[in-house]
């Protein structure tokens, strides 16, 4: 009765959802995969900067390390590990396993856990070790 | 396409009204007041919809049906829902409950946590009136995957399949179309309705395809993988989970889709 939907009204989803690890893990694997886009612009301009000469390396160099842009490295880092770990989930599923209720939460779980701890432990060694 | 927010005859109004009910004349036990909160939707009034409170005593009721009718014979006779074996074996009161769908007659009340009940009709789907939607649309995705047996053999009787086979069947062929998985996915929220053709055949489609598909009386194998082998009709699943999460039968449309997408990648070898 798509016909009729002038009048019909369309029922509440997103506003009454309760959500849900792994439909956070859904969204947030698209999500992550969009700002890596981004983050790979990133990357590029700061070779493209390093490659142009120690000035343009050295203006590029600051803003990537003020806080805000420590920040977005930081975010940065979370979703290619996020994305990564995900992606491996998707591929165990592409194979054929882990789709028990407890199984799909539970690595849902382990890749939000997962992400934030490699995220953290890359950085710490990124200050332990850098020092710049 | 994907559209976050409720179309403006749809967004829920202010208005809601609020019933308090009495002691419940059948109980023996102390008075347990709840509150259920509900979508109440008239398109024939012209008004958006809005929620309405009802205070009932629940000291005597198990399932949140039975509060439903409760509400319906105490407080306000016009609220409107489907329902009729009572027992999870019709599908036929499927809505949302607390924020997932499920059938309200195989919801207990002990699942409902301490606080209000919030009680809403099934996700992304046309109000025919309050808890009731039109499935038009779900049921025409079930008969477009052609859900009965197509053999070549005509054998005098029935068709022969061994315990091993019929076994493959197991988890998928008690599917009741309740619909509460298919309105539970944003896949099909935002590409389960569309009349370019592109179209997200949903869940519970998906789970009777792959229950065709691994029939082994079944001849047209290759047929029903041709009609699935699609961006949309198949391909809109990225494994949300809110199926599976959902389906008060306890079955796996996650599980089986993946089946599906995995026996394209089988043929194409």
């Amino acid at each position: 009765m798509s016909d009729q939907s002038a009048s019909t009204p369309l029922s509440p989803h997103l506003q009454i959802w309760r959500w849900t690890v792994t439909l956070f893990c859904s969204i947030t694997h698209r999500a992550t995969g969009m700002a890596m886009y981004a983050g790979t612009i990133l990357l590029t301009i700061w070779l493209a900067a390093a490659a142009t000469g120690e000035a343009a390396f050295n203006t590029v160099q600051g803003i990537y390390t003020s806080p805000f842009g420590l920040i977005v490295l930081f975010g940065y880092t979370w979703a290619l590990f996020f994305h990564l770990l995900n992606g491996i989930r998707h591929f165990v599923w592409d194979a054929g396993y882990g789709f028990s209720i407890p199984a799909s939460r539970g690595s849902a779980w382990a890749v939000v856990g997962g992400s934030l701890a490699l995220t953290v432990a890359v950085w710490s060694a990124v200050f332990m070790l850098g020092g710049n | 396409m994907v559209e976050l927010t409720l179309p403006r005859n749809s967004k829920i109004n202010s208005k809601g009204k609020s019933y308090k009910g009495e002691k419940s004349a059948s109980s023996d036990k102390a008075p347990e007041m709840r509150t259920f909160k509900i979508y109440r939707s008239d398109p024939d009034s012209g008004e958006n919809p809005r929620v309405d409170t009802y205070e009932i005593d629940v000291s005597d009721v198990s399932m949140v049906l039975d509060a439903l009718i409760r509400i319906k014979d105490t407080l306000d006779p016009t609220v409107t829902f489907r329902r009729s074996c009572r027992e999870g074996v019709c599908g036929s009161c499927a809505m949302n409950i607390n924020g997932a769908n499920t059938l309200a007659c195989t919801k207990g009340m002990d699942e409902c946590g301490s606080g209000d009940v919030a009680i809403y009709p099934l996700p992304h789907q046309p109000v025919v009136k309050d808890l009731v939607t039109d499935l038009s649309k779900f049921y025409e995705q079930h008969a477009a995957i052609e859900p009965f047996l197509q053999s070549d053999d005509e054998p005098e009787k029935e068709h022969i399949q061994s315990h091993e086979d019929r076994e493959k069947l197991d988890g998928l062929y008690e599917c009741i179309l309740c619909a509460c998985c298919s309105t539970s996915c944003p896949s099909y929220w935002w590409n389960g309705d569309k009349d370019d053709g592109n179209e997200y055949l949903g869940p519970a489609a998906l789970l009777q395809a792959y229950r065709w598909l691994q029939d082994s009386r079944d001849d047209e194998k290759s047929k029903r993988l041709d009609y699935l082998d699609d961006n949309f009709r198949l391909y809109r699943c990225h494994t949300i989970f809110n199926c599976t999460s959902v389906c008060p039968k306890g079955l796996n449309p996650a599980e089986a889709i993946a089946g599906i997408k995995r026996m394209m990648v089988e043929r194409a070898k």
